[in-house]
């Protein structure tokens, strides 16, 4: 009988436990419909209240001005901007997962993309807080919008790299929130499905748009995918190049580098992965999810980082040498001076920034550390604090002493509300994220469904069986009973 | 049927289809609703579109109308307007300004009744009104409107003041106080320079008058009077001068009269290149002050050895006895000087700080011996300025504790506060029976009277000055009195017995005097007069010999020495109380809002203090105790290069008292009286100080923290006069190579520069030049800049965090010796402003294109516009742009958001600024900024457009010098040109096709294309410095290496 049995090794399976197609289901729903555990409250309770800290931060500074941060005449961004990079940069991965492999046609993104997609929008919402609320005037922000206006002809100035951002991020914005919703339509219907109490048939009656699943459906929901997932690609590209162009365009040493949009893009998905690691990690444990974010998952995203990590510091390495070689002295004492050298007020930034997004990633050449939590959680802890002082760095160590020594700047220390509005974010992040753990689903239920081997493992089994007995059990149990 | 028509009108019977089709149109005008069949929707004239703007405009306006109150403040126009006043429209009045002995002759703008802004005077054929101003002299306008000026007149009664309602009761009050006292009846001022003052005085029966100056010059007229001059002092022509040899005196800043003197001196800074040459300049002095900065070679000493280096210089000039100078250096700079001096005999000049007779007395012999007297000095025009005579008062002080003193009144004179030995007066003060202050303001000598009638502001008074002999410069009110206040004047005449007011008197005095009513209103209009100068005076040598023994008698300093020096901005500290002075950055240390110990690095050392990167970034500065015999102080360091190593110099004016109002209280230290007396004269500088770390820091808010251009030539081009000579080409060379690298076969610098459309100026383009090599540095007009462009003051906890709003400021770099970087070879003042480049980088990166360019060059700021995105103020090479960070000027839709607490707290100065009575002074051509907007120099383009329109009434074309902007008609050197680049012959242009060895772009390596051109300082040594050539590619190679040392050095 051996000859029936045929095996594509493709691949393992991407999700471990054999599970069938109703296992999934209530696993996957499970944390859901399931009350709120004390852990979850806890988290949630400190996460709102970092947001209203966040907010009291954004309060006082909207009531006092941006005096009630540390900026100052030479160095007019500071943490508000660095902040917004990195945010924007961890709400990378989370397209790239969804989109990016979608159209590689990587199946492993369909354990982690939902929450990946979830963490992308929630990281461009706190984005998306810094250059609204680092303006001087923040009542006038709509100023940016080119829209008929009773003000003659005044417009907005589209040579300006900032208005490029305002279309890029919420472009971006606009596009991913499509992407993860239409990606949540069939699974809000499944939990609809499978509410009992009526609030929840009502909430997820809404929220799923009338799907029932009828192949029409499926149908055109494959089809938005394909298209979202074209219209995110070459987003994810842009954004970040259109951030970086807020530097790269201008004429201050140290940003005035045409290596920046390549760079930013690479240190954002690298960030973006970092992040997404440091959120699985706890999800899969806290939510019970191991056998479907498996650490083949935490394995190839580490790859991905070693990746990035790596393209990042040839990044750095060519900027020193471009730095070098130009013999601007100016962008020359940017780098060597400002940055590289560790006794100038800022140098200890920058090896931070290079021990922690350079050196550490190292690591991951080795299978026994990518495959390790606890090392994965811990570095992309690192991976994270080390872009944010890419950032930092980019950003103060440039303007802080730039072309006329008479303007060099003090010393820069955020205030209280500086940091508070960065607390705030993360309260924003956290609260959004817990919101969404709770009432949506984790892991992208109709998606993953795609990719369980379930029906051949049956079929191996069952042949298994098969092979194990005689002809006459055989024919006793499989053959057609034509009647006694 | 009946063949009848009836109509109504014509056009029913001549056109009744017309007629018909619109008596059926409902709408008989066109609405403008057409062509939405035969045009595309956005073709048609009122597409739907506009009603969604309507709609949208509407709901918006009608959401912010509903929820941003500004609180509505009403203006109430004339009922009855006054005669020769135009809403509007500035008049111009010819002052004078007085404080104490400075004269400087002005002209007050005055916007609808309120003087708002002070410029110099220039009168045709004057040598006095020969305009320019200073930093105080500029920020006088701003006193008028003190909050803290005494209101009305008031009586002491049981240690309270009460007001007095009127002046007549106060008049009976004083005067019959002043019968019943018994003794003497003395009148303390400071300089009086009025001569009508000085008649009313000489009227007044049986008084006595002494004259006391906060910092004395009685050594130098005791001195001239010794060398048969008189107790004068002359008149110095630094334009005449090649040779200038200081010894320690700031003439530039402020030795007697530095606005003249800068302005005479920049005569000699100004070079023609076609045939370069300068005045030279050597400083001798104990700490960097100001004018030594702009030395071309400078020496240091102790400040007691000052005798010894005049007398030195003398032996050199063959009219004394050497002393030993132990320092080879300040030996070899004396020889040097001393030989210049004689190779100039009558184009040479030396001038000296000191206050000790003995010290003057030789100055004169060198004056004499380089044939300075008739040349360079002018005793036919001997100065005012200063007239008081230390020892009348301690003689004063001395009666006042005996009691013998009946009556003291003060006017002008705080010795309360700036007697060397207050305590001692402030004692005797108690003994006199009546005590009357005129002062204008509460000070600590006014608070301790017991009579007190404030004085007019000057902007508010009549009056008159005779700062030279045969030189009369006029006062008349801008103002009607602000507060219940009386001339001083008015009351001397009053109590004696004269029932005349002082303007009447004044009047009269000056009708009878000028011959007729005419020429006395001419007189007024003018503001100067000259007369005939008087007689000169010959010099007598008798006094030399003993001077020389007594100097050679004096101790050598021991120890440390302090010396007291006066700061640009707040001088002998009278006007301490106001706030653009305060917040005026120091042009030497750049700090602001206090006085410190400046310390040599050397003495650094020995303090332990490590000049680290800390002592760079951070504000807090170490806080050393000086002590001198008995008194010692806290105050924290500053060091500088170029200080001698065992020399302490901290500045006069500080540490005043409550008193004077919230602004200045507490700010510094108190430290006149570590000055002594030594039975001649007052001693600024003390031998045998110790010091101490006390290892505790106080913040200084300064606005620039580095000091070395870090061989950025690309910055700042200074050479020296030698070199220049040499190699006259090395800047226009410099400038081909850029040009070559950037565009070699291309002719369009625009084109080259950007890929943006070129703006067209098809008429007038802006620009301005600043010649580095006039600049003395003195601020006059970053505060000018304050004045008419209504720039913020934000106080000292916002200076800490580096939020100083200036336009304009004067960026100071040191020139050191690689090797020992306490060894200064010069400073460079740069003023430094918006360069209003032609490709700015500003302009493109505002997303609201808030910043832009005009037609005539000016890269503008719209205020309303901008959201505050400070993406401009980061992309700006020179860091011009200011940002509002709080609610400076109380014009914010937010009530109230000046309170904050916890972080950025607001100091009094800023509410007290933003006082009703304070803000008289803005300038309602220019908007007053609020919170959370970019702002910076405009060029003045108010003045620009003023002048535009002018020239548009008056139906001509715009002249060269019709507009000038306000740091440019405040500069007492001329520094700063500026005008339209297009028109050939004028003077911007002419400047610089005249200069192309000196003009120079700042960075103009980034093609940014500024509109103002800096001309390089030369400094007058024969130093030849070859590298110079490859400076640019070098720089490079040393910035690095040089930079971790300067870091630690400066």
């Amino acid at each position: 009988m051996a000859l029936l049995r045929y095996e594509s090794q493709v691949r393992p399976a991407l999700v471990e436990g054999g599970k069938d197609y109703h296992q999934v289901t209530e696993d996957i729903c499970r944390p859901v419909e399931a009350n709120p555990s004390k852990l979850w409250w806890t988290g949630f309770l400190i996460s709102v209240g970092l947001l209203i800290f966040g907010i009291i931060s954004v309060a006082m500074e909207v009531t006092y001005g941006v005096g009630q941060w540390n900026l100052n005449k030479t160095i007019g961004w500071g943490w508000d901007i660095t902040n917004f990079v990195w945010w924007v940069g961890i709400g990378h991965a989370g397209t790239l997962i969804s989109a990016i492999l979608l159209l590689f046609r990587q199946g492993w993104r369909t354990g982690v993309n939902r929450a990946a997609e979830a963490m992308t929008i929630f990281a461009v919402m706190c984005a998306g807080q810094f250059p609204i609320w680092h303006m001087g005037r923040v009542w006038d922000a709509f100023f940016v919008l080119p829209y008929p206006n009773t003000r003659g002809p005044l417009w907005v100035n589209f040579n300006s790299p900032l208005l490029w951002d305002v279309f890029a991020i919420s472009t971006y914005f606009t596009v991913s929130l499509l992407f993860w919703y239409s990606g949540l339509l069939p699974d809000l219907a499944t939990l609809r499905d499978r509410a009992r109490k009526k609030w929840r048939k009502m909430f997820y009656g809404v929220a799923a748009f009338g799907w029932t699943g009828s192949t029409k459906h499926w149908q055109r929901h494959e089809a938005l995918s394909l298209v979202l997932a074209g219209l995110s690609t070459p987003l994810v590209l842009s954004v970040h190049t259109i951030v970086s162009f807020d530097f790269a365009t201008s004429v201050v040493p140290g940003w005035h580098t045409t290596i920046f949009p390549p760079y930013f893009v690479a240190g954002a998905i690298f960030s973006g992965f970092a992040m997404v690691q440091t959120l699985l990690v706890v999800t899969r444990k806290v939510l019970g999810l191991e056998e479907y974010i498996t650490i083949e998952h935490i394995n190839v995203m580490n790859k991905v980082i070693v990746l990035t990590g790596s393209i990042v510091g040839i990044a750095y390495l060519t900027e020193l040498f471009m730095a070098w070689y130009s013999a601007v002295p100016y962008e020359n004492f940017a780098f060597f001076e400002n940055r590289l050298n560790l006794n100038s007020p800022y140098g200890w930034s920058y090896w931070i920034m290079m021990g922690c997004n350079v050196l550490s990633p190292q690591i991951f050449w080795f299978k026994k550390m990518r495959t390790n939590l606890v090392v994965t959680f811990f570095m992309s802890i690192l991976v994270n604090i080390g872009m944010w002082f890419e950032r930092f760095v980019i950003i103060v160590t440039s303007v802080y002493r730039d072309y006329l020594p008479s303007a060099w700047s003090t010393y820069y220390t955020p205030t209280i509300w500086e940091v508070g509005f960065y607390m705030g974010t993360f309260g924003l992040f956290f609260t959004c994220y817990f919101l969404f753990s709770k009432f949506f689903p984790v892991i992208a239920l109709a998606e993953i469904k795609h990719i369980l081997k379930r029906s051949g493992e049956n079929y191996k089994e069952k042949m298994d069986e098969i092979e194990k007995e005689s002809m006459i059990e055989f024919a006793e149990h499989h053959g057609h009973d034509h009647g006694a | 049927m009946s063949q009848n028509k009836y109509w109504q009108s014509f056009g029913e019977v001549n056109d009744p289809e017309n007629l018909k089709k619109i008596s059926q149109d409902e709408f008989q005008e066109e609405l403008p609703f057409e062509g939405f069949d035969d045009k595309g929707l956005m073709d048609a004239k009122a597409p739907r579109r506009d009603f969604l703007k309507y709609l949208g405009f509407s709901t918006a306006a009608a959401t912010l109308a509903a929820s941003c109150k500004t609180p509505v403040r009403k203006a109430i126009p004339y009922a009855n307007k006054p005669e020769n006043l135009v809403p509007g429209v500035a008049k111009y009045y010819a002052t004078t300004y007085v404080q104490d002995g400075d004269v400087v002759p002005v002209v007050a703008k005055v916007r609808d009744g309120r003087p708002i802004k002070i410029e110099g005077n220039v009168l045709e054929n004057s040598s006095f009104a020969i305009g320019g101003t200073s930093a105080r002299v500029q920020a006088s306008v701003l006193d008028l409107y003190d909050m803290y000026r005494a209101k009305f007149p008031l009586h002491k009664v049981k240690d309270k003041f009460e007001e007095v309602p009127t002046f007549e009761q106060f008049d009976k009050l004083v005067g019959d106080a002043m019968k019943a006292a018994t003794g003497s009846v003395v009148l303390l001022t400071s300089t009086i320079v009025s001569p009508t003052t000085k008649d009313i005085i000489s009227k007044f029966p049986n008084l006595r008058h002494v004259q006391y100056d906060a910092v004395s010059y009685s050594g130098m007229l005791l001195a001239n009077e010794a060398s048969g001059f008189g107790r004068k002092i002359p008149s110095y022509n630094f334009g005449t001068a090649k040779v200038i040899v200081s010894l320690g005196a700031d003439f530039l800043g402020t030795w007697l009269s530095p606005v003249e003197f800068a302005k005479g001196y920049s005569k000699g800074r100004k070079i023609d290149e076609k045939n370069p040459s300068m005045n030279k300049h050597y400083h001798f002095e104990g700490h960097l002050s100001m004018t030594g900065s702009n030395a071309d070679e400078r020496f240091t000493h102790r400040p007691s050895e000052t005798g010894a280096v005049a007398v030195a210089l003398l032996a050199e000039l063959g009219g004394a006895t050497a002393p030993s100078i132990a320092d080879a250096k300040l030996a070899a700079g004396i020889k040097k000087a001393a030989a210049d001096l004689k190779a100039h005999n009558g184009e040479a000049l030396v001038v000296c700080g000191s206050n000790d007779k003995n010290v003057q007395i030789i100055v004169n012999a060198i004056n004499n011996a380089i044939g300075a007297y008739g040349t360079t000095i002018d005793w036919s025009r001997a100065v005012n300025y200063r007239q008081g005579i230390d020892s009348d008062v301690a003689q004063l002080v001395a009666d006042m504790e005996s009691g013998s003193v009946g009556t003291l009144m003060i006017h002008g004179a705080n010795p309360a506060y700036n007697y060397y030995d207050a305590d001692k007066f402030k004692a005797a003060l108690k003994k006199v029976k009546v005590t009357v202050s005129f002062s204008e303001k509460m000070d600590e000598t006014t608070e301790l009277c017991e009579y007190i009638i404030p004085n007019h502001h000057y902007l508010e008074s009549w009056g008159d000055a005779e700062p030279k002999t045969g030189i009369v410069s006029f006062q008349q009110p801008t103002i009607y009195p602000l507060f219940k206040t009386r001339p001083f004047q008015t009351s001397l005449l009053r109590w004696s017995g004269d029932n005349k007011d002082y303007e009447t008197y004044f009047k009269e005095y000056w009708t009878g005097k000028l011959g007729s009513e005419t020429a006395f209103n001419t007189a007024l209009q003018n503001g100067v007069v000259e007369e005939a100068a008087g007689g000169g005076a010959s010099y007598s040598g008798g006094a030399t010999a003993t001077a020389e023994a007594a100097i050679a008698g004096y101790k050598k300093g021991t120890g440390t020495e302090v010396v007291l020096y006066q700061k640009v901005s707040i001088g002998t500290g009278a006007q301490a109380g106001n706030p653009w002075l305060q917040e005026l950055p120091d042009p030497v240390t750049k700090a602001t809002w206090d006085n410190y110990a400046l310390i040599s690095m050397a003495k650094a050392k020995e303090l332990g203090i490590k000049l680290d990167m800390d002592y760079e970034y951070y504000p807090g500065k170490p806080v050393i105790k000086v002590t001198v015999g008995n008194k010692s102080i806290e105050l924290p360091i500053l060091v500088l290069p170029g200080m001698n190593a065992d020399t302490i110099a901290i500045a006069v004016g500080y540490g005043r008292n409550e008193s004077i109002g919230k602004t200045a209280a507490g700010v510094g230290v108190n430290v006149y009286p570590m000055a002594t007396f030594n039975g001649t004269n007052v001693e600024y500088h003390i031998a045998g100080a110790t010091t101490e770390n006390l290892n505790k820091k106080h913040k200084i808010a300064q606005t620039q923290i580095h000091n070395s251009y870090e061989d950025r030539t690309e910055v700042v081009r200074e050479t020296t006069l030698a070199t220049f000579k040499k190699h006259p080409n090395v800047i226009p060379e410099w400038r081909d190579e850029l040009r070559d690298a950037f565009y070699k076969n291309a002719n369009n610098d625009f084109r080259m520069a950007t890929l943006y459309p070129q703006h067209d100026q098809p008429g007038i383009k802006w620009g301005m030049s600043i010649d580095m090599n006039s600049c003395n540095g003195c601020n006059a007009c970053v505060v000018a800049c304050h004045a008419e462009n209504n720039v913020p003051v934000v106080g000292k906890s916002e200076v800490l965090r580096y939020h100083d709003m200036h336009w304009l400021r004067i960026d100071r770099y040191f020139i050191s010796d690689k090797e020992n970087p306490d060894e200064l070879k010069g400073v460079v003042f740069q003023p430094m402003l918006c360069q209003h480049c032609d490709n700015a980088p500003c302009e493109n990166v505002c997303p609201v294109a808030a910043t832009n360019h005009s037609s005539e060059g000016l890269n503008q700021m719209t205020y309303n516009r901008c959201i505050g995105t400070r993406y401009c103020a980061n992309n700006c090479p020179f860091k011009v742009r200011r940002f509002n960070w709080a609610d400076y000027t109380r014009s914010d839709s937010f009530p109230d958001n000046q309170d904050q607490k916890i972080v950025g707290k607001l100091d009094d100065v800023v509410f007290q600024m933003n006082d009703d009575l304070t803000r008289m002074v803005l300038n309602p051509d220019v908007t007053v900024r609020s919170r959370g907007v970019i702002e910076k120099c405009s060029f003045c383009v108010q003045k620009l457009q003023a002048a535009k329109l002018d020239a548009k009434k008056e139906n001509r074309p715009l002249q060269d010098g019709n507009a000038k902007t306000a740091c440019q008609t405040a500069c007492p050197t001329d520094a700063i040109v500026f005008g339209n680049a297009h028109d050939k012959e004028s003077a911007i242009s002419k400047v610089r096709s005249e200069n192309t060895q000196r003009g120079f772009y700042v960075l103009e390596q980034l093609h940014v294309l500024p509109n103002v051109t800096y001309l390089a300082k030369v400094r007058n040594t024969d130093e030849l410095i070859e590298a110079e050539h490859n400076e640019g590619e070098h720089a490079t190679e040393k910035t690095i290496p040089s930079a971790p040392k300067t870091e630690e050095s400066h």
